[in-house]
C-alpha cells in the first residue's frame, strides 16, 4: 500500500473520530488537553486558539463555564442536530425504528448504542461522522490487506452516504451552528467540519470518478 | 476558510492522538442485526393484517406492543439470550371466542400469550375480532375490545362468597367458600325441594336469566330439573317489539338483510348504534349506505343513528303507530311514479291472511262497531278487502299525524319519508324495536302498525334487501347435547305451570313478567285470590338464581326488590351466577363468580344477515392450556381447574357448573331422575364434559358435521375441535323467503319441521292450510298455493296475520286484533290499553315532560361494564337529562344544573318520588321531551370487603360506582351519593397488578347518572306485559341540598301504581277459560300441553 495513501486514510480516520467525538458529546479536560497540546489539530480551530478567555481560565472552568454551556446551545437545546428535521417534510424527527439511518446501519450489522451516545436517534451528526469513521477504518483495513475490491466497495459505500446523506443537511445545520456558536471552540469546530466534509466529498467524488483507481 | 487544500487535511494523519482514542465508539456489531435479519419482523408491516391466517392460531409470534414502543425492531433488534435488551416477542395462542357484553355475539379472538408457559403463567393480553365469524367480519365496538380490563378487573370476586352465618342480608358480611361446599349446600336445597314432588316445589326454583347469550343451555337446565323456573328479562327490555311481531308472524322478532336493502327504516336508535345486533348490523348498514341506500330514523331523541341519518323524524314517543298507519293510508290509496299500485298485490294477495278476515263476518261486525269501517264489504274477495283497508286508514292523514305525533313545522319530513319509501319498493330493511314498543303501554302497536306498510309493498317477504324472520337464520342446538349424556334423551316437559313468572293476568305476554317478581311475591291478597279461584302458587321461592343479571339494579321499583330479596320467608336461598359485583350480589346468600367472553363455554346464533351460524364462546384460559399440553385433574371441571391455574382466580361458567351440580348433589343417587340428563354416556361416572356435550349439540349441523368429520381425522371430538379452533360457522347462507320452499312429501308421509305426518293425520281448510293434531289441539304444518304444498309462514293461517283471528276470539282483545290507532280524543281516552302513558294529552304545564329512558349508551352493558375502566373512562358524564333549548330556556334551567325529575303515573295520578340529575339543554331531543337512559347510576353501599381469614380486601365496583348511603323504612327508599371511586387509588391492589399500573390515571369520580330505574313503578302493558318505561316527569331546579345523584322513592305508592296498572287494564283468565296461554306462540322453556290447561274457579 502506497503511504501516502495510507497517511491520507489515517487522516480521514482521525478526523472523523474527532469531528464524531466533539459533536457528539461535551468535550472533556483531557480531549482539550490534547487538542490544545496538538499543533496539528490545534491548527484546525485557529480561532480558538487565539481566543483570550483560554488566557482567563484554566480548561475546567473553561468547559464549565463556556464550551458546554456553548454545545448545549448548539447541539441540545435550540439547534436540532438530527438530519430527520431537516430532510422530513414535517420536520419531525424519527427516533424510532424507521429512521433511515439506522435501517443503513442495521444493513451492515452495526448497532448503535444510542445509550452510550446520549443521542436520540442514529441520525444524530456524531453518529453518521462515526459511521464514516468506522468507514474509513474498515477501508483502510482492506487496503493494508491488499483487498482492493473490498476497498472499493467501503469506499461507495461512504459515497453514497454522503450524497444522500452527510452532504443533503448537515452543511445547513453547520452553518447554523457558526452563526450561533458563543464560543470560539464551537465556531471553529464547526467550520473545520463542514471544510472538511465537503474536502472529503469531494475526494469521494473524484475516487469514484477514476473508478477507484486508489493512488496505489 | 471555504475551500481548503485537501492537503491540509492530511495533518489528521499526524495526530498525536489515533482516531480509535478520539472517537466515542458507539457502533457495535452484535446480535441486534443479526436478531433482526433472522427474524420476520419489520418496523412497518408492508401490508395491513390484522389477522394472521387460521393456520397460524396455535403459535402466533408478534413484538410486544408496548415494548415496541421503545424505537421498534430496527433499533433495538428482537430479544433472545444474545439480545437481552431487543424488543419482546409474545408467543401468542390465538383462541377464538365470542363477546358476552351485549346480545350481538360478536365474534373475538383472545391472544393469550404462553411466553411464561412453562413457568405456569398465561395471560390474555388482548381480545381482537374473529375475522372467520361472518357477522362481525373482525370488527368490534368498543365493548369487545373492553373485555380484557373486565377479565383483569382489580375488583372481581376471585372465589364464591356466602353470606356471613348470623349475618342479614344486605348488611354486606361475607365469607369465603369452595365451589364444592357452594354446591353441596345448594344442591341440598335443591335436592330437598326438589324431593318433595308436589306441584308447588316445582314452582320454588327460580332461575332468572339476565343477559343469556347462549341459544338452549340454560333452559335445558329447569327443564331437566322438571320444573317450571326459567324466567327472562324480555319484559324489561323487547316485549313489546315481540308481541307485534308475534301478532303478524308468530315468530318473536324480525331479522333484515340489512347489507342488500335500498332503504334502512328504523324505529330508535338500535340496529345502527346499540342493541340488536349492534355493530353486526351497523357495519352492514354502513355497506348498504355506501351503495346508496337511504336512511330514515324515526327517535325523540337526536341519537347517533338519527344524526347521521337521511332523514330523522322526532315523533312524539309513543305515537308512532299512528305515522305508520299514515304510510298505510298514501300506500293504499296513492300510485307510484309509473302510475301502478304501490301495494304489492303478489305478495299481499297470496301471503296475508286477508281471506280469514273477510270470511270472519262476525269480525268484520265488530269492527263496524268499533267505527273502524262504516259497512261491511261487499263480499270476500281481494278487492273487497283493499276497499276495506282504503276505508279503515283513511283517517290517518297528514294533518292528523302532525298533530298526533306533535310533527307540527316540520310536515315536510313526512313528504320526504315518502319520498325515500316508495321508491325502495320491497327493500327495505327495518327494525321497530326497544325504544317505542318497550317505553309505552301498547308499545306493541309500534310494531304492529310499522309492520304494515312494510307487508303492503313486500318488504316482509324476506327476499333480498327486506326483512325476514328471526328463526329463519337463528340455531339453537346448545340445549341439545342429549347423545353425550346417558339419558340420550331431551328432558321432558314439566306439567306445571308457574303463576310467579306467568300470572293469569298477562295470558299473551312476552314473556316471564320476570321484573315484578317482588310485587307479585309480596302480594299477599293477590295470592290468595288465585288461589281461591284454584290455582296453586308458590308463597316463596326455595332457591332464586339470578343468572348473568342485577335484576335488583335494572328493573322498575328497585327498593321492592331490595325487600324482596332480604325476606328469608320469600327467598329462602339466592345464589347470584355474576360474573361482576352488583346491587343485587350484595343482597344474596352466595355470589358465584362465573366467567365473562373469554371464560364461558357457550354455542350462540345472533341473526344479522340473512344467514344461519353460529359462534362458539369459550374459555380461552382452558383451551390455550390444553392446546400447550396441560390436562385438568377433573375433565368435567376443566374450565375451573385452567382459571385457577392460571391466575384468574376461582372462576366457573355454567356449562361444567350445571352438570356437577346436579350430577353430584341435587340428585347424587338419581332418584329423582335428572342425573342421566346430565351423566355422560362415555363415562356415566361423571358428568358430562364441554367437548363432549358440543360435539353432541353441534354435530346436528350436518354440513359443520361433514366439514370437521373431514378436517379433524382422529379427533375424538371432531366438531368440537372445528369450532375450538374458528369460532364460528356459517351452515347456511342466502336464506331467503323460507314460506316459500315446498314441504317435503314422501310416499304416504309428509314432513314439517323435522317431524312426519302420515298424509291421513293432515288436514286441509278452506283457506289452503293443512292442519294435524297436535294433543288436544291443532297445528298447521303447511299450506296449499297453486297446487303447490309449501311451507309457509309460521303462523296458525300460515300467512302473515294482518287479523289476528285467535287474540281477537279466545283472547279477549279483539278491538286490537288488527293494526289500528285511536283516531281522535274519544277513542284515545277508550283505547287506553294502546295509548302510551306519555301521550302528550297528559302534559299540561311548561314543566311538565315525558320522560324517555329507553336508549342504551353504545359504549356501556346494562351492568356488566361498571368496572371496565376503559368503558367507564368513556362513558362518564354521557347520562345527563337531555331537555330542548327552548324548553330549558323557559325553565331558566342551565347546562349544569342539578335538576329534580319527579315522576307521576297517569293512569293513577299517583306519585312515585323523584331523583336528581344534571340537566344539559340541546337540539338533540325534541321539544316536550326529556331524555336520560337508564343504563347509568350505578351504586354501592361498601368500598370493599373484608373476608374472614383472606389476606386482601375484595373492593366493590371501584372503578365506576360511587359510595351511596341508603335509607329504606318499609314505605320510602332514598339514595344519596357519599363519596366518589377515590377509595380506588388508595386500596391495595393484589390482584391483576400488572394489567391496572394505570388506576392512578383515573379522574373521574364514578357518578355518571341517578338509579332512576328504582323511582320507576312498575308499568305493566296489559297485553304484552312490557314494563312502560317512559314517564311522565314534572321538573324543578334542585334545592340546596339536593345533589345530582340522591333518589327518594316512595314505593308503596309504586305498589299502587302496579296494581292500578294490573286491575285496571289486564283482562285476566277467568272461568270458563281453557288455556293458559295461546300454546301456538312462543314461551321460552315451554311446559307440557298439560300445564297449558286452566280451570279457574268463580270467586
Amino acid at each position: 500500500m502506497n503511504n501516502d495513501l495510507k497517511q491520507q486514510q489515517i487522516a480521514r480516520i482521525n478526523i472523523y473520530a474527532l469531528l464524531s467525538r466533539l459533536t457528539m458529546g461535551e468535550v472533556d479536560e483531557g480531549l482539550l488537553k490534547s487538542i490544545e497540546e496538538d499543533k496539528n489539530i490545534l491548527s484546525f480551530f485557529p480561532t480558538y486558539e487565539k481566543w483570550k478567555k483560554r488566557k482567563e481560565f484554566d480548561r475546567k472552568d473553561l468547559i464549565e463555564r463556556y464550551l458546554n454551556v456553548d454545545f448545549t446551545n448548539l447541539f441540545l437545546l435550540h439547534l436540532i442536530p438530527y438530519e430527520s428535521f431537516y430532510m422530513r417534510e414535517d420536520q419531525m424527527m424519527e427516533t424510532g425504528g424507521d429512521n433511515p439511518v439506522q435501517a443503513i446501519f442495521n444493513a451492515f450489522e452495526f448497532t448503535v448504542e444510542l445509550d452510550k451516545a446520549r443521542v436520540m436517534a442514529a441520525d444524530h451528526i456524531g453518529i453518521e461522522l462515526e459511521f464514516m469513521y468506522e468507514l474509513c477504518k474498515a477501508e483502510l483495513k482492506a487496503l493494508e490487506e491488499e483487498n482492493v475490491e473490498i476497498a472499493k466497495q467501503l469506499a461507495q459505500l461512504q459515497y453514497g452516504f454522503m450524497r444522500d446523506h452527510i452532504v443533503e443537511w448537515m452543511p445547513m445545520y453547520l452553518l447554523n451552528v457558526k452563526n450561533e456558536a458563543g464560543t470560539a471552540f464551537y465556531f471553529d469546530l464547526a467550520d473545520f467540519c463542514l471544510e472538511f466534509i465537503l474536502s472529503d466529498f469531494e475526494y469521494l467524488h473524484t475516487l469514484k470518478e477514476s473508478e477507484y483507481k486508489y493512488l496505489a | 476558510m471555504y475551500l481548503q487544500s485537501r492537503r491540509t487535511f492530511l495533518k489528521g494523519a499526524a495526530f498525536s492522538v489515533a482516531g480509535v482514542a478520539i472517537a466515542k465508539g458507539v457502533f457495535t456489531t452484535n446480535a441486534v442485526a443479526e436478531s433482526v435479519a433472522s427474524s420476520k419482523f419489520t418496523n412497518t408491516p408492508d401490508t395491513i393484517s390484522f389477522y394472521p391466517d387460521v393456520k397460524e392460531w396455535d403459535s402466533f409470534k408478534e413484538l410486544d406492543g408496548t415494548d415496541w414502543k421503545r424505537g421498534g425492531i430496527e433499533r433495538h433488534g428482537v430479544r433472545s439470550e444474545s439480545n437481552p435488551d431487543g424488543i419482546q416477542v409474545n408467543d401468542y395462542t390465538i383462541v377464538p371466542t365470542v363477546c358476552s357484553n351485549c346480545e350481538a355475539g360478536c365474534g373475538l379472538t383472545a391472544w393469550v400469550n404462553k411466553n411464561e408457559f412453562d413457568k405456569g403463567i398465561l395471560t390474555v393480553r388482548k381480545y381482537m375480532g374473529n375475522p372467520l365469524h361472518t357477522g362481525s367480519r373482525g370488527r368490534n365496538c368498543a365493548k369487545g375490545y373492553a373485555v380484557t380490563s373486565q377479565m383483569y378487573d382489580p375488583d372481581r370476586i376471585p372465589f364464591p362468597i356466602k353470606r356471613a352465618p348470623g349475618s342479614k342480608r344486605g348488611e354486606g358480611k361475607w365469607v369465603r367458600v369452595t365451589w364444592d361446599e357452594a354446591m353441596a349446600e345448594i344442591g341440598k336445597k335443591m335436592h330437598d325441594t326438589l324431593a318433595k314432588g308436589d306441584e308447588i316445589s316445582k314452582k320454588q326454583i327460580m332461575y332468572h336469566v339476565g343477559r343469556p347469550n347462549e341459544n338452549g343451555f340454560g333452559p335445558r337446565v329447569p327443564q331437566s330439573l322438571g320444573i317450571d323456573g326459567y324466567n327472562s328479562h324480555t319484559n324489561i327490555c323487547s316485549a313489546g317489539a315481540r308481541e307485534g311481531t308475534i301478532q303478524w308472524t308468530n315468530d318473536d322478532r324480525n331479522s333484515p338483510d340489512w347489507g342488500n336493502a335500498d332503504l334502512i327504516f328504523l324505529q330508535s336508535s338500535h340496529a345502527a348504534d346499540a342493541g340488536h345486533y349492534f355493530q353486526q348490523s351497523a357495519g352492514l348498514i354502513a355497506d348498504a349506505r355506501k351503495r346508496g341506500a337511504k336512511m330514515i330514523v324515526i327517535d325523540p331523541r337526536m341519537s347517533n343513528s338519527a344524526g347521521m341519518a337521511d332523514l330523522w323524524i322526532p315523533a312524539w314517543p309513543g305515537t308512532e303507530a299512528a305515522l305508520y298507519l299514515y304510510l298505510v293510508n298514501r300506500i293504499v290509496h296513492e300510485k307510484n311514479k309509473d302510475g301502478e299500485d304501490i301495494v304489492n298485490h303478489d305478495f299481499v294477495k297470496n301471503w296475508v291472511n286477508w281471506d280469514r278476515l273477510m270470511a270472519n263476518k262476525a269480525y268484520l261486525k265488530k269492527m263496524i262497531g268499533y267505527g273502524y269501517i262504516s259497512k261491511m264489504p261487499k263480499d270476500d274477495s281481494y278487492e273487497s278487502f283493499l276497499e276495506l283497508l282504503r276505508e279503515l286508514y283513511a283517517p290517518y292523514t297528514k294533518e292528523f299525524v302532525v298533530k298526533e305525533c306533535k310533527l307540527e313545522g316540520m310536515e315536510y319530513k313526512l313528504d320526504e319519508l315518502w319520498e325515500y319509501f316508495v321508491p325502495a319498493g320491497a327493500k327495505i330493511a327495518s327494525y321497530l324495536w326497544r325504544a317505542g314498543p318497550i317505553g309505552h303501554r301498547g308499545g306493541w302497536m309500534n310494531t304492529r302498525a310499522g309492520f304494515l306498510p312494510l307487508v303492503l309493498v313486500g318488504a316482509m317477504r324476506g327476499d333480498i334487501g327486506g326483512v325476514g324472520l328471526h328463526h329463519w337464520h337463528e340455531i339453537s342446538v346448545a340445549g341439545k347435547g342429549d347423545k353425550a349424556t346417558v339419558a340420550g334423551k331431551h328432558p321432558t316437559k314439566t306439567d306445571v305451570w308457574n303463576e310467579i313468572a306467568w300470572p293469569p293476568e298477562y295470558p299473551i305476554s312476552t314473556y316471564e313478567m320476570g321484573y315484578m317478581m317482588p310485587q307479585i311475591m309480596m302480594d299477599d291478597a293477590w295470592h290468595e285470590k288465585w288461589t281461591k279461584r284454584g290455582l296453586k302458587i308458590p308463597k316463596s321461592m326455595a332457591v332464586y338464581v339470578p343468572r348473568m343479571h342485577n335484576p335488583l339494579w335494572i328493573n322498575p321499583d328497585g327498593f321492592r326488590w331490595i325487600e324482596a330479596l332480604k325476606d328469608e320467608s320469600k327467598f329462602e336461598m339466592s345464589f347470584n351466577l355474576s360474573p361482576t359485583w352488583s346491587e343485587t350480589n350484595w343482597y344474596c346468600d352466595y355470589v358465584l363468580p362465573v366467567g365473562l367472553a373469554g371464560e364461558r363455554n357457550d354455542q350462540q346464533s345472533t341473526p344479522s344477515k340473512p344467514e344461519q351460524r353460529i359462534e362458539f364462546r369459550q374459555a380461552v384460559l382452558r383451551v390455550a392450556a390444553e392446546k400447550a399440553g396441560w390436562k385438568p385433574k377433573d375433565p368435567t371441571r376443566a374450565t375451573l381447574e385452567a382459571h385457577m391455574k392460571y391466575g384468574l382466580g376461582e372462576v366457573w361458567e355454567e356449562s361444567e357448573f350445571w352438570p356437577n351440580l346436579i350430577f353430584h348433589h341435587v340428585d347424587p343417587d338419581g332418584k329423582l331422575g335428572i342425573r342421566d340428563y346430565w351423566a355422560s354416556k362415555k363415562d356415566p361416572s361423571r358428568c358430562v364434559t364441554v367437548p363432549e356435550y358440543f360435539d353432541a349439540a353441534l354435530s346436528l349441523l350436518p354440513r359443520l358435521k361433514e366439514t370437521a368429520t373431514k378436517m379433524y381425522k382422529g379427533e375424538e371430538y371432531p366438531v368440537y375441535a372445528y369450532i375450538r379452533d374458528h369460532g364460528a360457522w356459517t351452515e347456511k347462507t342466502n336464506v331467503y323467503k323460507p314460506q316459500e320452499e315446498e314441504m317435503k312429501i314422501e310416499g304416504e308421509y309428509v314432513y314439517a319441521h323435522g317431524h312426519k305426518y302420515h298424509k291421513s293425520e293432515v288436514r286441509k281448510d278452506e283457506f289452503g292450510a293443512l292442519w294435524v293434531q297436535d294433543g288436544e289441539l291443532k297445528k298447521s304444518i303447511g299450506i296449499i298455493q297453486d297446487g303447490k304444498v309449501l311451507d309457509g309462514f309460521h303462523t296458525l293461517s300460515k300467512k302473515l296475520e294482518f287479523f289476528s283471528e285467535w287474540l281477537a276470539d279466545e283472547w279477549k282483545w279483539p278491538e286490537y286484533a288488527i293494526p289500528v290507532y285511536p283516531r281522535n280524543d274519544a277513542e284515545n281516552d277508550k283505547m287506553v290499553h294502546v295509548v302510551t302513558q306519555v301521550h302528550h294529552k297528559h302534559m299540561k304545564a311548561d314543566n311538565e315532560f315525558a320522560l324517555n329512558t329507553i336508549y342504551r349508551l353504545p359504549y356501556n352493558i346494562h351492568t356488566r361494564s361498571v368496572n371496565s375502566k376503559h368503558l367507564m373512562e368513556i362513558s362518564q358524564n354521557h347520562n345527563p337529562v337531555w331537555i330542548y333549548t327552548k324548553d330549558a330556556e323557559k325553565l331558566g334551567i342551565k347546562r349544569g344544573d342539578a335538576i329534580k325529575v319527579q315522576i307521576v303515573d297517569t293512569l293513577s295520578g299517583i306519585e312515585s318520588g323523584y331523583f336528581i340529575a344534571m340537566a344539559v339543554p340541546t337540539e338533540a331531543t325534541r321539544p316536550g321531551v326529556l331524555a336520560c337512559s337508564h343504563h347509568a347510576g350505578r351504586w354501592k353501599l361498601k368500598d370493599s370487603v373484608k373476608i374472614p381469614g383472606f389476606e386482601h380486601q375484595l373492593g366493590v365496583m371501584g372503578l365506576g360506582a360511587p359510595l351511596y348511603e341508603m335509607t329504606n323504612d318499609g314505605k320510602v327508599g332514598t339514595l344519596k351519593p357519599k363519596e366518589g371511586i377515590d377509595a380506588m387509588k388508595h386500596r391495595e391492589m393484589w390482584q391483576f397488578k400488572e394489567y391496572n399500573r394505570d388506576i392512578d390515571d383515573i379522574w373521574w369520580d364514578g357518578l355518571s347518572g341517578s338509579w332512576q330505574n328504582a323511582v320507576a313503578p312498575c308499568h305493566p302493558d296489559p297485553i304484552a306485559g312490557n314494563h312502560g318505561w317512559h314517564q311522565k316527569v314534572v321538573i324543578t331546579k334542585a334545592g340546596a341540598d339536593e345533589k345530582i345523584g340522591d333518589i327518594s322513592v316512595n314505593y308503596e305508592n309504586n305498589f299502587k301504581v302496579y296494581q292500578a296498572w294490573r286491575d285496571d287494564l289486564t283482562r285476566p283468565l277467568e272461568p270458563g277459560d281453557k288455556w293458559r296461554r295461546p300454546y301456538h306462540i312462543k314461551r321460552p322453556v315451554k311446559p307440557s300441553q298439560k300445564a297449558y290447561k286452566v280451570e279457574i274457579k268463580d270467586a
